[in-house]
């Protein structure tokens, strides 16, 4: 599904953020991108979702070289990922609603389909019963389960999660959490980059973990 | 195809709710800039017709040494009727030329008494087609009349006709450069105020392009929003022209234009307050236009 040759990346002269990266990632993997902060590890997800291009290397996802995609084709990539931010991105003047219609909106689905997909996404989130409410009128917590709703929405191929618990409590990171494992058993391939350990220990999948732009361990438990 | 176009109208109704405030400053912006516009285009517009009447004046008067025989003046006026710039020809004779001029005189015309139409010459008046209405068609008639001796004297108001030409490119000149003046600024402010709104919004955008969305796709709503206040905002500037041409304009220019022997002052006609309304919806969405480029960027 995510295969990477030889990728480079720096935003600076002398620094580098990713550094000679190979990896496999195979369709349905549920897969930790772990490290320190500076790791690299916004920066590899930012590729996939075409971002960034890298200074050198070659990126495949589904079976698409991304690093020599044209740029009006990169929105055709997008509607097949779906991606959570740790500040959840949501428009804070629609309604919940219309925050995880979008992306339907985007991929021109009428109105009939959209409104049932989005009342079942939100369903499997447990915010049906605030469909018409604004973003603000909710907590951290549930604000990242609309972005969530959002980004399975579409059935993606691959969900990409930048920091998805960085602004939550325990108890809520285990909520998101089930939601991803949720996801990831209807087949769909799942990254999280995190560096919460304890979230790790309580949901063990496989780790790649960076550490200044490299690879420095890629194990399964 | 009609699903997205009325969806695009659905969003720009709906960003239009969201943001009265903002809508509210473009839409004025473009409403006070094409009021100005509006309000000096009434003026030169006004102006330029009463330089147009004026210009029916222009002819050409062509005074006889002696009154010419019959078949002699028939000679002359075939030949200056075949003029390329040349309308018409009427010969004013002596007695006709002493009755304009005793009506000319009106409450002084007991001054004439004791004189004739002997005292003033036979003439023919030329007057000119409207494109030739100018100094250089005069000069090109006057030119070949001068060649014929039978002529004494030629009237053609040449000092005021070189003032009124001087006078009528000076007009055109402020005229194109005031408004393409007020456009251009109009156009900067109308793209500045715009990019506030987008700025407001820039997270909307990003959104929009993180889930999928094509830069078109993303735009036109937009873009459509910036006519849409274009329209609006060109519509208001009717309003307060049509206002201001009421305050000041129907006494002051209405009742110089009357003396100077025009027509009664007019507003715009319905064609030109379409195009009024026209570049209004232009300037949103050109301003739209420009402010996007810096914002969508996948």
């Amino acid at each position: 599904m995510i295969q990477l040759f030889n990728v480079c990346k720096s935003y600076q002269k002398d620094s580098a953020a990713l550094n000679n990266l190979c990896l496999k990632i195979p369709k349905g993997d549920f897969v930790y991108i772990t490290g320190p902060s500076g790791a690299g590890k916004s920066t590899l997800l930012k590729l996939l979702y075409c971002a960034e291009k890298p200074n050198r290397g070659q990126i495949l996802v589904n079976g698409q070289n991304i690093t020599r995609m044209r740029a009006s084709r990169i929105p055709l990539l997008r509607r097949s990922l779906g991606i959570v931010f740790q500040d959840f991105k949501l428009l804070v003047s629609r309604t919940l609603f219309e925050n995880v219609a979008f992306p339907l909106e985007v991929q021109g689905k009428k109105r009939y389909e959209i409104s049932n997909k989005v009342y079942q996404a939100l369903k499997h989130v447990g915010l049906h019963k605030k469909i018409h409410h604004y973003p603000l009128q909710l907590s951290g917590g549930e604000q990242q389960r609309v972005a969530i709703a959002r980004a399975l929405v579409v059935d993606p191929l691959v969900l990409l999660a930048d920091e998805p618990t960085g602004n939550l409590d325990f108890e809520v990171t285990l909520e998101i959490m089930d939601l991803f494992k949720g996801a990831n058993a209807r087949g769909t391939t799942v990254l999280v980059a995190t560096h919460n350990r304890e979230m790790i220990r309580n949901f063990p999948r496989r780790v790649i973990a960076l550490e200044n732009g490299r690879l420095v361990d890629d194990s399964t438990p | 195809m009609f699903d997205k176009i009325l969806y695009f109208f659905r969003r720009v109704l709906r960003n239009i709710r969201q943001s009265p405030v903002l809508c509210t400053a473009a839409i004025g912006t473009v409403a006070l800039s094409l009021t100005i516009v509006a309000f000096f285009g009434i003026v030169v517009l006004n102006v330029q017709k009463l330089a147009s009447h004026w210009s029916d004046e222009i002819q050409v008067v062509a005074y006889f040494e002696r009154e010419p025989e019959g078949s002699r003046l028939a000679e002359w006026r075939a030949m200056i009727e075949r003029m390329p710039e040349v309308a018409g020809v009427e010969f004013i004779d002596r007695d006709e030329a002493f009755k304009r001029f005793r009506q000319r005189l009106a409450g002084d015309a007991d001054l004439l008494e004791g004189f004739g139409p002997e005292i003033l010459p036979a003439s023919l008046e030329i007057s000119l087609k409207e494109n030739h209405r100018d100094r250089q068609g005069v000069e090109a008639v006057v030119g070949r009349l001068r060649q014929n001796p039978d002529f004494s004297d030629f009237s053609y108001g040449q000092d005021w006709l070189e003032r009124f030409e001087a006078f009528l490119g000076l007009l055109r000149l402020a005229g194109v450069t005031l408004g393409g003046f007020l456009l251009f600024a109009a156009l900067f402010i109308v793209s500045n105020t715009i990019k506030l709104t987008l700025y407001a919004r820039r997270e909307e955008l990003e959104i929009m392009a993180l889930v999928g969305g094509t830069p078109l796709f993303i735009k036109t709503p937009f873009l459509l929003e910036g006519a849409v206040h274009g329209a609006v905002g060109g519509v208001f500037a009717l309003c307060g022209a049509y206002a201001l041409f009421q305050v000041f304009l129907r006494k002051g220019l209405g009742a110089f234009l009357l003396f100077s022997g025009g027509d009664q002052i007019r507003f715009l006609s319905f064609q030109q307050m379409a195009l009024l309304v026209m570049v209004g919806m232009c300037l949103g969405l050109f301003g739209s236009v420009l402010s996007l480029r810096k914002f969508v960027r996948i």
